[in-house]
């Protein structure tokens, strides 16, 4: 190897160095998230002022909209991306490998966050548990804007009399409000739970590339601050899928969004790779498939899609962007490009990115269910079917999104068969979860009794789903209301409170205390009860004939809309409550023991708070998960009937 | 767990060298598979359109065609399909510079060390030359982006190939150096052997593009519904 | 019952091959015999009754304004009664289940997690067994319905054939649908070219919609009469259906085409042939075809 003589203690072994360069992590000292944000702003106001002075202030683009405008915010925008990831120190370790400069043990210690106390939350951590609170604190402000523009959304829609938003306004907000929901929901249970949890369940250090992790997370970051600035720029007034043409007409805003997820779809494949590769490679010794709990399954799996998919929105925006400032004719119908393409590609990501938010909260159930119940997962093979035949459905699905768009009508047949034959494995995940309550002596926690929430929740999204995967029941529903009421019991409904339930259950481990209980059932049910609610009413609305993305309809629609307003305050409110109680239990919560659940799970036998590494001895893995539970009672009854004909009554 | 003393270890974690390279071939094969899914993209964007020739805007305006283009807009421009050999050039271009990399990969699991050096040398070198004349051919392109639909795509299938030369660049300017340093070497050329699996996919990467813009140039649907009119062309 | 399968074996007081299970019937009465199983079954039928007013409540938020219309419509509507039907034995299930766990079988609660009292039933084959072959069954069931439905309500609805393709009948009505921000156009070729914007149909007259867009993407649903199909700027979509009842229903536009997409709405009228015949002549459309 190299002539470096110098040697460290690593986790017990002496293993030689290369030579270190300045004091552990090097330049990484100095570079944070303010020298981030330094390098974020100044670059793009360098950008910016460059460009403004460089573009002709008559110049057109294929778009309405001036281009002095266009030119600049791209500018910005992509000073903003370099200019972050520069300033934070992302590019460090390529120009570090690239120059030989290989890392030390403490080098690798250092970017873990050692000693570091709560710095490490502001800088380019590669601890996987950083990286994960790092994720909590983002989700739930992404999706608390989210829930906020939801707010506004259904004070219009409530207040029928009159227009509280301009319309361009309006649209604006459910933009918004889609796309910061979709990437909220995409990331509640991947970013905290699968970053923090998923390494120390499979008896791991860290995840398979640290540096990758700590990328993926702050991506997302400056993802987020396009999203936000977009807001200023005239916003993102197609709806959060942007069909084109009409995406052509937006104003600069459009720009955001497309930078927004040409870069969060990088955060999530960079994330995907890191996460499949740690679960294929780095399990526990003697951690067989047939020993790995659930939730690898699922976050397994919702990598797998992510990672297939994500490119195809990723490139749609790309193919977009360069519409609107090449003059490129993708999808403008004028010169050649087709509105066709557009809903093809986006679809493409839009189907299976359903899966990537409902297969990790399902997971997550089927790793509470048991411990909770103290009984083993009902058909564990059941359970790992259904993931897998959700993943491999999941890509053959997408133009049931297009069943309306007269695209290729010969087409529907076969869509409408794999849409109908994937809600199958889906009901594998629904049995698996009531097959565990059977005849289980429930101990009422609050994550658990979350669980009936989502099961009541998903059924009703599920059958509403095979609703619209009927092409001539869809030739009704599309674009109504309906849909949105049916996407929102499967991402909300059942996404969501999974993930909220997630969230309670791991919460002793993430931040040390306990959850209180008390006010966060209290939010959990007033926000499950407005839900029903509302979204019970907007099934009405929608079978009464009420178009989506509208803000003024007819009188007919005015009851089911007061009636679901009313519920989405109520759910407000819960929902308030239930961060409040987050919040305050983080703070000022009881302190929690290592194991408050009693659960046989590897990551519950590490001390609270996990340690860096997190386990001083690598573990090797004996048994079969959820090896809770006594023997059956009834199974003395059967035996004691098989070999004795007589008993058997004749 | 002790060590093992034939195996270098992996100086961050402690782990052995080849539990490292098996993770990161892992790693490899999910990126590529995220490339895979970005170069669909382009290829079904071009072949889409060109299958549907939406407004008959699919070929620019100047274009030969064996058929009677109407295009609701009136041609303004000259421009015309792209010639198809420099597409199989470039190609050529990038598949010796994989050889290249191949060989030095060969080589230094021989442990020939100044065998590994020449090939990424050379690898890199030639990846260089791709570049530019990847370049090359995006400009001097007998058509602008503002052309139809198949200049776009053409355009932003050879942006991608630029995308990949530069990753390629940097890639391999890494290797070459680490190479130079003595980093890969006879016990540990992990880094060497994913860098050519890397660039095997970026051929199959430009193949697809070649094949494209060769066999796939003219639209078979000569037909499309005119924008704005409710009746086919004929 | 007496004992069956006398199997030939070397001895004759050998013990019934190859086990000595009892005969299935007898397991499953003495699983019937069991509380739960009971209380399970019986709450899945009353969930099931419970949640059956919903498949005529659907109907009836669909029917709100004068549908159906059509024949089109009328099935989609019994499609929408027959999915009710067929989703909800597994569904009251599940909410049985659901309700069992909370009143039936025992809770308890506590800070610390309890003993373990539950039984340790890692799967059941009879039970997977039983859920995959009903829930493959009754998707199976709800395919075949709807390939079905989609087959016939295409022949119905002429849905493709193009604008250029469609054959000369006297009976059928060709109207060109055109969508554009944010207003509906419908032009009637077969009458001289006579353009409105509000749709005028003659009953139990079959329509051919072709339907474009001059701008962005528009869809043109047309509520009461269940047809529904993108306006796309580009393209020519077609739809087609016979509306069936005279009256006054409502065209929306059911994508998001900008800031007044939530005002592109018109009316439909169906008429009685004649009144449509007059209506048009009034219009000034002579009769071309």
């Amino acid at each position: 190897m190299s002539t470096a003589t110098a040697t460290a203690n690593v986790f017990g072994t002496e293993v030689p160095q290369p030579k270190q360069h300045g004091k552990p992590g090097g330049i990484m000292r100095r570079l944070n998230f303010g020298t981030g944000l330094i390098g974020g702003i100044g670059l793009a106001t360098v950008a910016g002022l460059v460009t403004n002075a460089l573009t002709p202030s008559g110049a057109s683009t294929a778009t309405f909209a001036p281009a002095a405008p266009e030119y600049v915010y791209l500018a910005v925008l992509l000073g903003w991306v370099i200019g972050f990831m520069a300033g934070i120190g992302a590019f460090i370790g390529p120009i570090r490998w690239v120059l030989g400069r290989d890392l030390t043990h403490a080098d690798a210690e250092y970017m873990a966050g050692k000693d570091l106390g709560w710095k490490r939350y502001f800088k380019f951590t590669t601890d996987h548990k950083v990286v994960g609170i790092q994720y909590l604190v983002m989700t739930m402000v992404i999706l608390g804007f989210g829930g906020l523009l939801a707010m506004l959304i259904r004070t219009e829609l409530g207040v029928t009399w009159a227009e509280v938003f301009s319309p361009s306004f309006y649209n604006s907000l459910i933009g918004t409000h889609g796309i910061a929901m979709i990437i909220g929901m995409i990331i509640v249970v991947m970013g905290p739970i699968a970053n923090f949890i998923v390494p120390i369940m499979i008896g791991a250090r860290d995840m398979a590339f640290p540096r990758l992790n700590a990328l993926s997370f702050w991506l997302l970051f400056v993802a987020a601050i396009c999203l936000i600035s977009s807001l200023f720029m005239g916003g993102v007034q197609d709806g959060w899928s942007v069909y084109y043409p009409l995406g052509a007409q937006a104003p600069p805003g459009m720009l955001g969004y497309q930078m927004t997820i040409i870069v969060f779809a990088l955060s999530t494949g960079v994330a995907s790779v890191n996460l499949m590769v740690t679960i294929l490679t780095m399990r526990a010794k003697g951690m067989t498939w047939s020993r790995t709990p659930l939730l690898v399954f699922g976050v397994f799996a919702s990598a797998l899609m992510g990672l297939y998919a994500f490119p195809f929105y990723q490139y749609s925006q790309i193919l977009a962007l360069s519409d609107r400032i090449f003059n490129t004719s993708f999808f403008d119908p004028l010169e050649g490009g087709s509105v066709w393409l557009y809903e093809n590609l986006f679809w493409l990501l839009g189907h299976p990115e359903v899966y990537v938010i409902i297969i990790p909260s399902a997971a997550v159930l089927m790793e509470i269910i048991p411990v909770f119940y103290r009984k083993p997962l009902f058909s564990f093979n059941f359970a790992v079917a259904g993931i897998v035949g959700v993943v491999a459905l999941s890509g053959l699905v997408w133009a049931h999104h297009m069943y309306m768009t007269g695209w290729a009508p010969a087409v529907n047949y076969p869509f409408m068969l794999s849409t109908e034959m994937i809600s199958i494995p889906v009901g594998f995940l629904v049995l698996v979860v009531i097959g565990t309550m059977w005849r289980g002596v429930v101990w009422t926690r609050l994550p658990v009794m979350a669980v009936y929430a989502v099961i009541f929740n998903k059924m009703i999204g599920g059958v509403t789903g095979i609703y619209l995967s009927d092409v001539p029941v869809d030739q009704y529903m599309h674009g109504s209301m309906f849909v949105v009421a049916h996407f929102h019991y499967m991402l909300m409904g059942a996404g969501l409170f999974g993930a909220m339930a997630g969230v309670a259950f791991y919460f002793p481990k993430m931040t040390g205390r306990m959850l209180d209980e008390r006010t966060g059932s209290i939010g959990l049910w007033t926000a499950f009860i407005g839900f029903q609610i509302t979204f019970g009413s907007m099934f009405v609305a929608g079978l009464q004939g009420q178009p989506r993305r509208v803000l003024q309809f007819d009188n007919l629609f005015n009851i089911s809309n007061w009636i679901s307003t009313i519920g989405a305050y109520t759910i407000g409110i819960g929902m308030l409550i239930f961060l409040g109680a987050i919040i305050s239990s983080w703070m000022y919560g009881d302190k929690a023991s290592s194991n408050p659940w009693g659960s046989k799970s590897l990551e519950w036998q590490t001390p609270t708070p996990v340690p860096l590494e997190n386990f001083e001895v690598l573990p090797v893995v004996t048994e079969r998960p959820y090896d809770y539970g006594v023997p059956d009672p009834y199974q003395k009854e059967l035996d004691a009937v098989d070999g004795d004909l007589e008993k058997v009554g004749k | 767990m002790s060590a093992e003393t034939q195996q270098p270890l992996y100086p961050t974690t402690g782990e052995p060298i080849s539990t490292i390279a098996r993770r990161a071939k892992a790693g490899l094969w999910t990126l590529i598979v995220l490339d895979v899914s970005g170069t669909l993209a382009l290829i079904i964007s071009y072949t889409y359109l060109w299958s549907l020739n939406v407004n008959d805007g699919w070929a620019p305006p100047g274009a030969d065609l064996t058929y009677d283009q109407t295009n609701a807009l009136p041609a303004k421009s000259d421009a015309t399909f792209a010639v198809e050999w420099p597409f199989w050039a470039i190609l050529g271009i990038v598949i010796l510079a994989t050889l290249a990399m191949w060989f030095g990969y060969k080589e230094i699991k021989r442990g020939n060390h100044a065998g590994l050096i020449i090939g990424t040398g050379l690898a890199l070198v030639i990846t260089i030359a791709g570049l530019v004349a990847q370049w090359i051919q995006i400009t001097t392109f007998p058509f602008g982006s503002g052309n139809g639909a198949y200049a776009s795509a053409v355009l932003l299938l050879c942006a991608s190939n630029i995308f990949h030369f530069g990753m390629l660049t940097f890639l391999l300017l890494g290797i070459f150096n680490r190479a130079r340093k003595g980093l890969i070497n006879k016990a540990v050329h992990f880094q060497a052997q994913l860098m050519s699996y890397w660039m095997v996919w970026i051929c199959i990467a430009f193949l697809l593009g070649a094949i494209c813009t060769t066999f796939f140039v003219e639209s078979p649907n000569t037909d499309p519904a005119i924008f704005g009119s409710f009746t086919q062309k004929s | 019952m007496s004992t069956t399968d006398v199997r030939p074996t070397g001895q004759p007081d050998e013990p019934e091959a190859p086990t000595n299970r009892p005969p299935s019937m007898h397991r499953v009465k003495m699983w019937i015999r069991r509380p739960y199983a009971r209380w399970i079954m019986v709450l899945t039928v009353l969930i099931g009754f419970l949640l059956m007013p919903l498949a005529w409540l659907l109907l009836a938020a669909m029917n709100q304004t004068g549908a159906p219309a059509s024949e089109v419509m009328k099935d989609i509507e019994q499609t929408v009664f027959v999915f009710t039907m067929v989703s909800i034995p597994i569904t009251a299930f599940v909410f049985a289940v659901l309700v069992y766990s909370l009143l039936g079988w025992k809770h308890v609660s506590g800070d610390t997690p309890p003993e373990d009292e539950s039984p340790a039933i890692r799967s059941n084959t009879i039970g997977v067994v039983l859920w995959t072959v009903v829930s493959s069954v009754l998707a199976f069931f709800l395919v075949v319905w709807g390939l079905a439905e989609l087959a016939q309500i295409t022949a119905n609805s002429y849905g493709t054939i193009p604008a250029d393709e469609q054959p000369e009948d006297k009976q059928a009505l060709i109207v060109n649908v055109t969508g554009q921000q944010w207003v509906w156009t419908f032009e009637y070729p077969q009458y001289d070219g006579l353009t409105t914007e509000t749709l005028y149909l003659a009953k139990d007259r079959p329509v051919y919609f072709n339907v474009t867009s001059k701008d962005v993407i528009h869809n043109f649903w047309a509520v009461e009469l269940g047809v529904k199909i993108d306006a796309n700027p580009g393209a020519i979509t077609q739809t087609g259906v016979t509306p069936n009842k005279t009256g006054t229903f409502n065209v929306r536009c059911a994508e998001l085409c900008g800031m007044h997409h939530a005002y592109m709405e018109t009316a439909i009228q169906v008429l009685e042939p004649k009144a449509f015949n007059s209506w048009a002549r009034e219009m000034g459309g002579g009769k071309t075809s």
